[in-house]
């Protein structure tokens, strides 16, 4: 089907090169023409932070787009030496690069298995090459399918369940103990980065008030003025962590800012209800021994990761379910491209041979008039189809055996030569 | 149709609701929705037949057998109404178990109580009789009352171990969180307190009247329902005067419904049933 797949990916290719030939949208559309206008191919370009891959497509071998210009493209694009990109890439030829389309987009091949963001990262890049025009009937064909099947793969394997990141599961958690949230107060404490990302995703829950105190105040009024908050003073944390029911703390305290017996004294009985503590500094900000699963539900940075690596070990399980739909869903992709590009040979092959037929027999038939009967017409008519059926049966059969095997390339070529087929 | 009905019995709606118990089990396991429908399936035919029976047989509902029933007819729906909207809630594993119990219950005390005439009007409506079925309702709501309170703090105690153990919060047993089960608890048992309060006054009243025997006051039935009313008391002076965690609440919960079932299992002192 002369698709090939040349690029690097996190498995090929350490960080330090992929962000060397990383594409921006800007770049990614200048190589993306380039390479339709130079090769003459169907080009799709996908581009992330652990993957980078031209997809390419051609009618015929001529001049093929191989593994070295694949190179020399990137290298030109990126001003990088050849020869070193040349030593992370990696190819896939034909219904391998169909098998390696579809297992990058049902996320078998990243780096976290069932992530949800590659889909719509080649779902992106799909739709920018054919807005560009730079797609057609076999990029199209197989990235639509690529989709399709990884659609199948998450709802019909367990692949996607769970959550992998850390500020996730984190809100998991708080969705464990609380039903709605516009009545809750979040207390943010400290400004670490991790923490920042998991208030984006506190804030996605829509709290009442969110609280936020730092060592600097300064630090704290920059965190509160970037979600809407209110920056509480370093020495007030006691007071604010009564009135709070969620507790948000990334500090980089080298030792716990909140041992039990202050805890104890100072907050526990100043407060009902549930709180959860989302202690994800390092060292710990809360000393462990405070939670109880009923008044107070700390979860610290293991107890998130651990839920993390529980998640990616299930996934891990699906995989088996999830290659055995890839591979179904290549051979019928690879069946039903065959069966596109020599279907319409096929047609053409019968009528240019029907004509024929059609030809000869009337240029007979005049010549036989009055010494035949009705039956006698019939029964030459009929062998001529059945002489037409045997002659091309062999052929047409050869077709669809290499069709099968995803070989009916050369067999196409020399058909539409032998026959002289539009 | 009409004909089969009268031929309904304890075990139909039993097996009913073990089947779609069966079912909900497996779900856990296997999350199909065919199991989920089929689980539905046969609770709503075990809660059909629970429906006709009480229709029919009309068991008295101050006899052991017939409370039992009555409350577990109530907590059937309060089961399918939730299977209904929590899809992907672990809800029939928690109420399914009670109802059976309480079925069950109800089934090994049947043989030992007078099960009721079927009067064109219960007779309980005529004449002076009217209080005591204002009492017996009284108390029966108050009962469903704890029961869904008890549901809600089985649930909540299960939630907060896995809380405890830090369990993953994704896995197969999906529950409703914390709050909401405190929730569901605080208004059954406010619901339940006044309603308790009223039938037992009503039934003091009616005791002092018209079987004012010293021997009735001491019947397992009426101590069982003034030492539900206390608990009752310690439960809204702990949850409203007094700083209690949501664990110890849970658990004086299942006191108060350990004591129901003990009250709703005795022998009226005289409205019949076992003595």
């Amino acid at each position: 089907m002369n698709l090939r797949t040349i690029g690097c990916n996190f498995r090929t290719a350490p960080v330090e090169v992929r962000e060397k030939l990383a594409f921006n949208p800007a770049k990614q559309q200048w190589a993306v023409s380039e390479v339709a206008a130079r090769y003459g191919a169907e080009v799709v370009l996908i581009s992330t932070c652990n993957r980078v891959e031209l997809y390419v497509a051609r009618a015929s071998d001529a001049r093929g787009f191989d593994l070295d210009l694949g190179a020399e493209f990137l290298a030109e694009c990126h001003g990088l030496n050849p020869a070193i990109v040349g030593e992370h890439l990696c190819e896939h030829v034909d219904s391998a690069a169909v098998r390696h389309l579809f297992r990058v987009t049902a996320s078998l091949d990243s780096l976290i298995v069932g992530e949800g963001q590659i889909a719509g990262q080649v779902k992106q890049a799909f739709e920018f090459s054919r807005k560009l025009g730079t797609t057609g009937p076999l990029l199209n064909a197989a990235f639509q399918h690529a989709l399709a099947a990884a659609k199948r793969v998450r709802t019909e394997t367990g692949i996607a369940h769970g959550h992998i990141s850390v500020s996730s599961v984190a809100v998991d958690y708080v969705r464990q103990v609380f039903d709605h949230f516009a009545d809750k107060t979040v207390l943010v404490i400290g400004a670490g980065k991790m923490g920042r990302l998991t208030l984006k995703h506190l804030e996605e829950l829509h709290p009442g008030r969110i609280l936020v105190t730092n060592r600097s105040p300064e630090k704290a009024v920059e965190v509160a003025a970037g979600c809407g908050g209110k920056p509480v003073p370093w020495d007030m944390l006691d007071d604010a962590l009564a009135e709070s029911d969620i507790v948000l703390s990334t500090t980089g305290a080298g030792e716990p800012i909140m041992p039990r017996a202050r805890f104890e004294a100072k907050v526990l009985p100043r407060r009902s209800g549930t709180m959860v503590i989302l202690d994800i500094a390092v060292p710990r900000d809360f000393d462990p021994m405070i939670h109880d699963g009923d008044r107070v539900c700390l979860f610290n940075i293991d107890d998130l990761t651990r839920i993390r690596e529980q998640t990616i070990v299930k996934r891990q399980r699906h995989i088996i379910s999830a290659e055995a739909i890839i591979d179904a869903e290549v051979r019928r992709f690879a069946d039903d491209w065959n069966r596109r590009r020599s279907g319409p040979v096929i047609g053409q092959l019968n009528a240019e041979v029907d004509k024929l037929r059609g030809e000869v027999l009337g240029q007979l038939m005049p010549k036989l008039n009055g010494k035949l009967s009705d039956t006698e017409r019939k029964a030459i008519e009929y062998h001529f189809r059945l002489f037409q059926s045997k002659l091309l049966h062999g052929p047409i059969a050869a077709l669809q055996e290499a069709s099968r095997e995803g070989q009916s390339g050369t067999l196409l070529e020399a058909l539409k030569k032998l026959f002289r087929l539009e | 149709m009409a004909e089969y009905l009268p031929q309904i019995t304890q075990a139909c709606f039993g097996l009913s609701y073990l089947i779609a118990f069966s079912l909900e089990v497996l779900r856990i396991r296997w999350p199909r929705s065919g199991l989920r429908y089929g689980g539905l399936l046969f609770g709503a035919a075990g809660l059909f037949t629970h429906t006709f029976y009480l229709l029919t047989r009309q068991p008295d509902l101050a006899s052991p057998s017939g409370s039992l029933f009555a409350v577990s007819w109530v907590l059937a729906i309060f089961y399918l109404y939730g299977s209904w909207h929590h899809v992907r809630r672990a809800w029939a594993v928690f109420v399914l178990p009670v109802v059976l119990g309480l079925v069950w219950l109800g089934f090994m005390l049947s043989s030992q109580t007078v099960v009721g005439d079927t009067p064109s009007v219960p007779d309980w409506l005529i004449g002076n009789r009217f209080w005591g079925g204002v009492h017996g309702i009284l108390l029966l709501l108050a009962a469903v009352g704890v029961s869904v309170g008890f549901l809600a703090s089985i649930m909540y105690l299960f939630q907060a171990a896995r809380l405890k153990k830090k369990a993953n919060p994704r896995g197969r047993l999906n529950m409703l969180s914390l709050e909401r089960l405190e929730a569901m608890n605080r208004r059954a048992l406010n619901l339940a307190f006044p309603l308790l309060t009223l039938g037992l006054l009503l039934g003091a009243v009616l005791l002092k009247q018209y079987h004012g025997l010293a021997e009735n006051w001491f019947s397992v039935k009426i101590l069982g329902t003034v030492g539900l009313w206390l608990v009752f008391l310690v439960l809204l002076y702990a949850r409203y005067a007094v700083n209690v965690p949501g664990r110890r609440l849970a658990r004086l919960t299942l006191v108060a419904f350990g004591l129901l079932v003990v009250v709703l299992a005795a022998a009226h002192p005289f409205a019949g049933g076992m003595k």
